[in-house]
């Protein structure tokens, strides 16, 4: 009797410390996704599209509320200028104001790319489900918190792995790695220059570059960043101001 | 003296030699014909086939035609213009583009082929526009509205619900990674449910290269009809070195290159035909076969006297071979005169499928024959390599007999 309750003292605060380093990991991560969002958001953001065969630059305004609605307006080029995505939870729509339609992304084309860019419709919708969907392991490196994703057993998930490093003093994320179920690397996320915006010191570059596709990659660059505008409402995100011309 | 020789002898068992020759002249009409036919029914469809869509030449950027992507386009359609212009023996050419898009109606939406279209050099150059169904043609201009003209398929039309006069929404990828997205209103219908372009979207090229994001110089395609498809590899090749010294990293690709799926499955198919010939003819010449030994072993003696008064062994098979010849020329002049008329006739009249073929919208109804020097030639060839071949080994057999041993046999 005295020795199994030896045993359960002894093995608790082991067992204690291991989950001590996935809660810490969970809140790293939900941490991480909401500094680019706070409670509401509002962005100025220049795209660059760079291929082998065209560059592109869009310039882009965002308005986030939660981690549940995302309203993007493409502003430049004239071209494109009105064409819009609205996020509310999983499902995505994309508004065409020269077609006056709205076309809802089936989930098939959730892993397409968004308007020719090397981030998918996927990454402005599902991101912040990471910590519900892949078992974490945290561990502390030069500076770096690394925190290996691995999709939780039972779940259907679109990486085989993902590597998430963070700075560790600044607490803002560093890079981010996206492996298949094979184990290969298919893309990586690359944060720099921190900016001040709002008063928190966030990188305004970050940089999506495919391996698979040479001479592919896509700059997503803050130009400014506002966190809690006390002007972004809920009813601003809805199929109806998708569809309001600016 | 020989000539005579074989003449004599083949004129010594007059039945056996009509017969044999009846059989000879009757492979040779079999093989004349079946050429014909092939030869015909496919120079027939290869005219359907490329004057329907494909050309005879196409031009495209680099590997455009092995993987296409918006963005492998040919960027000088002006500098091309000139040049096809220059070039003698070229009937007509139009440039084309091509993206895949999906289309919306209302709520029903489908995946089609957008192509876009020169509205009055495709007229010339492919049959498009004999397969409009309902509708207009295209036109260049935007109408009052501002909208440009498209043509659908039936596919198209039937699965979007919209007919002549309805508006069409089409998205898309532009050459430039945005998203292609406009509305067209339907001025036509093209083709039947089952045909090819079934759903396909036309667009005159004025709305077509905006739409994609090109320039007004860039297209994915330049197809070219000849004033005759002979030329084909002759042009060809000199448009190969003309547009090398002009605009580097382009393409010229001949009608059997572009349709290998059904270039080779034609190929094929003349082949197997040969084959199953080449086994008729070859029972057929078993029969000749037999002729031949039979008269060279009747004749054991003689070949033994022949040899005996001196004649070289060399003679003596040059005589059953020239026997076999002289036997060969008889039947195909016969098989020739049966069979002119009857490939005239095929020729000139052919004759009718029950049920018509559709090949790519165009209906393909009648079989007709192709008269050429190669469909009668041919046969003649294969019928004296033939004659040649089954004498050859009897004509040996004879010329090395022995006189003693061929004496004494009975």
């Amino acid at each position: 009797m005295l020795r199994f309750i030896l045993m359960v003292l002894m093995s608790f605060p082991l067992q204690a410390s291991e989950s001590d380093s996935a809660l810490r990991a969970v809140e790293l991560i939900d941490q991480m996704e909401q500094l680019y969002r706070g409670e509401t958001s509002r962005a100025s953001i220049t795209m660059r599209i760079e291929t082998p065969h065209y560059d592109r630059s869009l310039s882009l305004k965002a308005i986030s509320l939660g981690d549940e609605s995302t309203l993007i307006r493409i502003y430049e080029p004239r071209k494109d200028r009105g064409i819009a995505t609205l996020r509310i939870k999983s499902e995505m729509w994309n508004f065409f104001p020269k077609i006056n339609k709205v076309i809802k992304i089936p989930p098939s084309m959730m892993m397409g790319s968004w308007m020719g860019s090397d981030f998918t419709n996927d990454d402005l919708v599902k991101q912040t489900t990471l910590t519900e969907e892949y078992d974490l392991n945290l561990r502390e490196e030069d500076g770096q918190y690394i925190i290996i994703l691995t999709p939780k057993t039972d779940t259907v998930t679109v990486w085989g792995k993902i590597e998430y490093i963070i700075d560790s003093t600044a607490l803002i994320p560093v890079e981010q790695h996206f492996f298949d179920e094979r184990g290969e690397k298919i893309r990586s996320l690359t944060f720099s220059e921190p900016r001040d915006f709002s008063g928190h010191r966030l990188p305004s570059v970050l940089e999506m570059l495919p391996h698979n596709k040479t001479g592919h990659r896509t700059l997503v660059i803050y130009e400014s960043l506002e966190l809690d505008p006390p002007d972004v409402a809920a009813d601003d995100f809805s199929l109806r101001s998708l569809k309001q011309r600016f | 003296m020989l000539f005579k020789l074989a003449f004599r002898n083949i004129l010594r068992q007059r039945r056996r030699t009509i017969l044999t020759t009846i059989s000879m002249a009757g492979g040779y009409l079999l093989s004349a014909m079946s050429f014909s036919m092939i030869d015909g029914s496919y120079s027939n469809v290869i005219r359907i086939f490329t004057e329907d869509e494909t050309g005879h030449l196409q031009i495209h950027s680099k590997d455009y035609a092995d993987k296409p992507r918006i963005y492998k386009t040919i960027d000088t359609l002006n500098v091309l213009n000139e040049t096809l212009h220059a070039e003698n023996h070229i009937k007509s050419f139009t440039p084309r583009t091509f993206a895949p898009a999906l289309a919306y109606a209302e709520d029903n939406h489908a995946p089609v082929q957008v192509i876009g279209i020169d509205n009055e050099l495709e007229t010339d150059t492919s049959r498009l526009r004999e397969k409009l169904a309902s509708g207009q043609w295209l036109t260049a201009q935007p109408d009052s509205e501002g909208y440009f003209d498209a043509l659908i398929g039936q596919g198209a039309a039937t699965s979007l619900e919209i007919g002549v006069g309805d508006e069409i929404v089409l998205i898309s990828q532009g050459a430039d990674g945005s998203v292609a997205n406009d509305l067209f209103r339907v001025k036509g219908t093209v083709g039947t449910r089952r045909s090819q372009e079934r759903l396909n979207v036309y667009l005159p090229l004025q709305a077509a290269q905006p739409f994609l994001s090109l320039g007004p110089n860039q297209v994915h395609e330049i197809a070219i009809v000849l004033d005759d498809i002979s030329l084909t590899d002759n042009i060809a090749a000199a448009l190969t070195e003309t547009l090398g010294r002009l605009v580097p990293d382009l393409t010229v690709s001949t009608w059997p290159e572009i349709q290998k799926t059904f270039y080779q499955s034609m190929q094929a198919d003349k082949r197997s035909n040969a084959v199953t010939l080449g086994i008729i003819l070859f029972i057929v010449f078993v029969g000749v076969l037999n002729t031949v030994l039979m008269s060279v072993l009747e004749r054991t003696r003689e070949f033994g006297m022949m040899k005996a008064l001196g004649s070289r062994s060399s003679l003596v098979l040059t005589m059953i071979l020239l026997e076999t010849m002289l036997l060969a020329t008889a039947s195909i002049i016969l098989g020739i005169l049966i069979a002119i008329p009857v490939i005239l006739w095929l020729t000139h009249s052919g004759f009718s499928l029950p049920d018509p073929v559709d090949l790519g919208g165009v209906p393909f109804s009648h079989m007709k024959g192709e008269f050429s020097a190669r469909v009668m030639l041919l046969p003649a060839a294969i019928i004296y390599g033939y004659a040649l071949a089954v004498s050859f080994l009897p004509g040996l057999r004879a010329a090395r007999i022995l006189p003693v041993e061929a004496m004494q046999t009975h």
